[in-house]
């Protein structure tokens, strides 16, 4: 059974230089206990994707359907959407401003466990530092009444994570948690986040390839506000189908960084035909004039691409 | 550490102490016209001696320069001088005078402080709502209309028409024969506080709007959001003690200028306070105590400053005192 489905959602925001088209037509199901990776780059729409899910986006026009767990969320009240977060569908940010400065990070992960009905102080707290001690911080007992300042960036990642774990939620959105932080310590967060989620259905969205690949069971690839690829991870890295994902494989460090040539258009006047074909080295004279719908490639079922290259074989 | 912080901070409020004072010192001394001219004005041409005795006594016939530097040393030794008008010295003046004054300034600093807060952070948390807007609005109109209309105001209304409260003064008539009552006070600083409550907090809630009105864009806050807490819940836990620390230093120089009075609303009212006294020590020229109430305002502004730079830590985990200045 699916844990989330998403329908033909868009999401604009209107502004004064036009209306910002961030994510387009965006169908996407993930599996209970499923882990998908959202791969794109800044301004690709995926962590507007993952916002709209929680209903966290402020001046944004969402259309469509999102259904959790056969609720329809765009339907949902506030009150009904408000008990929904943090306690079923959690988010993990990227960390640096994400904890508030001048509150101790015991109290503020121990917020969120008395928001689910442990009433005590007492008992909240030290629920909070066992979540802080689940995600490996030593001495957490002392951590816990420190504030954010005196975090490393490591750390800080860790209590995101720990603040997102600590009400068990079924579903994890983590928007890019290990942009920002050193090599080392990305990996270690990786590692950490592939062993918190085993039992849950994760949305991993990021721009770090091999990060997902470490995590997660699938990748979808964005571009642009809408979704090119997408299918099993091992099927992803081994046969990359859309000449977007190829290019993001051949940017890697271990494969000649070479950089897709242009830059990523402007999301409020998006190209015509496919959103890739002014950046593509490959591209015919369809490709400018239709839009390729997003359909599954006949050598491999469930891998699914949006390129009419491939859709003639 | 902290200690050397300390002693490199009274050094400079020091410094800043006595350069306020030299500046008063002389821009007193520019003003036109003196005591004697500005109170008795036929003693000074009818009895030439009288005014020299008086001049002689207050040492006013010796150079500026001489004067300022016994003005100086006087000063530091605790001695602020002697005021014409009320033949006493200045220190006592001012500490009679600043008790009336407390009694309206205390509670309408605290109550527009109080006031300025709450209803700005509702409308900087709701920035842009109908609520939000109409409070704005009507914000502005009251911060532009100044004190003493609303003191004329409230006369008006409710000591003139409605004959609620006494026009002015701080105790009745009565008070002759029984002594001067609490409940008597209190009736007649009714007025004056309101009057000084409701100008002064537009000031306060447009600051308290802004400053909240700057969190609402924060991760913290989608962080809070995300958490499933409701939007006043995260305003108070969250926004609010982040808001509060530009405020730290404006309510405490709020708090300082409580000491200053207001020559407006008391000058209306007839309220015996430091403004009150302000108004009488300037209209005739008497400079020992006018110089003796702008020192006083210094002194509370850099004791403000102080209090507010030591109380940083105590709200912003960030700040350490002592450190990085």
């Amino acid at each position: 059974m699916s844990i989330l489905a998403i329908n033909d959602l868009k999401v604009q925001f209107p502004t004064p230089e036009g209306l910002v088209k961030a994510v387009n037509s965006v169908d996407l199901e993930l599996e209970e206990g499923e882990r998908l990776g959202m791969i794109g780059e800044t301004g690709s729409g995926k962590t507007v994707l993952g916002l709209a899910v929680v209903r966290l986006l402020s001046g944004a026009e969402v259309e469509g359907n999102i259904e959790y767990r056969g609720k329809k969320l765009l339907l949902l009240d506030e009150a009904e959407m408000r008990k929904l977060r943090g306690r079923e569908i959690s988010v993990i940010f990227q960390s640096p401003n994400s904890l508030n400065p001048v509150l101790k990070v015991g109290d503020q992960i121990a917020e969120s466990i008395r928001l689910v009905g442990c009433s005590n102080r007492q008992d909240a707290k030290k629920k909070a530092v066992q979540a802080m001690e689940a995600v490996g911080m030593p001495d957490a007992e002392l951590w816990a009444d420190r504030y954010p300042h005196q975090f490393s960036g490591g750390m800080k990642e860790r209590a995101m994570i720990a603040l997102g774990l600590a009400c068990d939620p079924r579903l994890i959105i983590a928007d890019e948690p290990t942009k920002g932080l050193d090599a080392n310590i990305k990996a270690q967060v990786v590692e950490l986040i592939r062993d918190v989620t085993t039992d849950k259905s994760l949305l991993f969205i990021t721009h770090d390839l091999s990060a997902a690949a470490q995590i997660c069971d699938r990748i979808a690839v964005m571009y642009c506000g809408e979704i090119v690829e997408v299918g099993r991870t091992e099927e992803i890295f081994a046969n990359p189908l859309h000449p977007y994902t190829e290019g993001l494989f051949r940017s890697l460090p271990i494969m000649g960084m070479k950089a897709i040539r242009g830059a990523s258009p402007s999301l409020i006047d998006i190209p015509s035909g496919c959103r890739f074909h002014p950046r593509c080295d490959r591209p015919c004279e369809n490709c400018a004039k239709a839009h390729p719908p997003l359909v599954e490639a006949e050598s491999s079922p469930g891998h699914l691409m949006r390129c009419f290259q491939h859709d003639r074989g | 550490m902290k200690a050397e912080y300390l002693m490199r901070r009274a050094f400079y409020s020091f410094l800043a102490f006595m350069v306020s004072l030299t500046l008063t010192f002389v821009l007193l001394h520019l003003m036109p016209g003196d005591y004697l001219h500005s109170i008795l004005p036929y003693l000074a041409e009818k009895n030439p001696d009288a005014a020299r005795m008086f001049r002689e006594q207050f040492g006013l016939n010796r150079s500026i320069s001489e004067q300022y530097l016994l003005y100086v040393v006087n000063v530091v030794r605790g001695n602020w001088g002697y005021s014409f008008l009320y033949g006493l010295p200045v220190l006592a003046v001012i500490e009679e005078k600043l008790r009336w004054t407390l009694v309206i300034l205390f509670p309408s600093t605290v109550l527009s402080i109080l006031i300025g807060m709450a209803v700005g952070a509702y409308s900087g948390w709701r920035n842009g709502s109908k609520t939000d807007l109409s409070v704005l609005n009507f914000m502005i109109f009251v911060g532009a209309v100044p004190s003493y209309w609303w003191a004329m105001l409230l006369i008006l209304i409710f000591g003139f028409h409605l004959n609620l409260f006494p026009l002015g003064g701080y105790a009745s008539i009565e008070a002759l024969d029984v002594g001067v009552r609490i409940s008597d006070v209190l009736r007649h600083a009714a007025l004056p506080v309101t009057a000084l409550t409701i100008s002064s907090v537009p000031g306060t809630y447009y600051l308290m709007r802004n400053s909240t009105l700057q969190t609402t864009g924060e991760e913290y806050v989608l962080t809070a959001r995300s958490k499933g807490l409701r939007e006043m819940e995260i305003l108070r836990h969250h926004a609010l003690k982040n808001a509060m620390l530009p405020m730290v230093t404006v309510i405490a120089l709020e708090l300082a200028q409580m000491i200053m009075g207001s020559v407006f609303v008391e000058t209306i009212f007839s309220w015996p306070g430091l403004g009150l006294l302000t108004f009488e020590a300037l209209r005739v020229r008497d400079l020992p105590l006018l110089q003796g109430i702008f020192l006083m305002d210094t002194l509370m502004v850099i004791f403000a400053n102080i209090a507010a730079d030591l109380s940083y830590p105590l709200i912003d985990p960030r700040v350490k005192v002592g450190e990085n200045v």
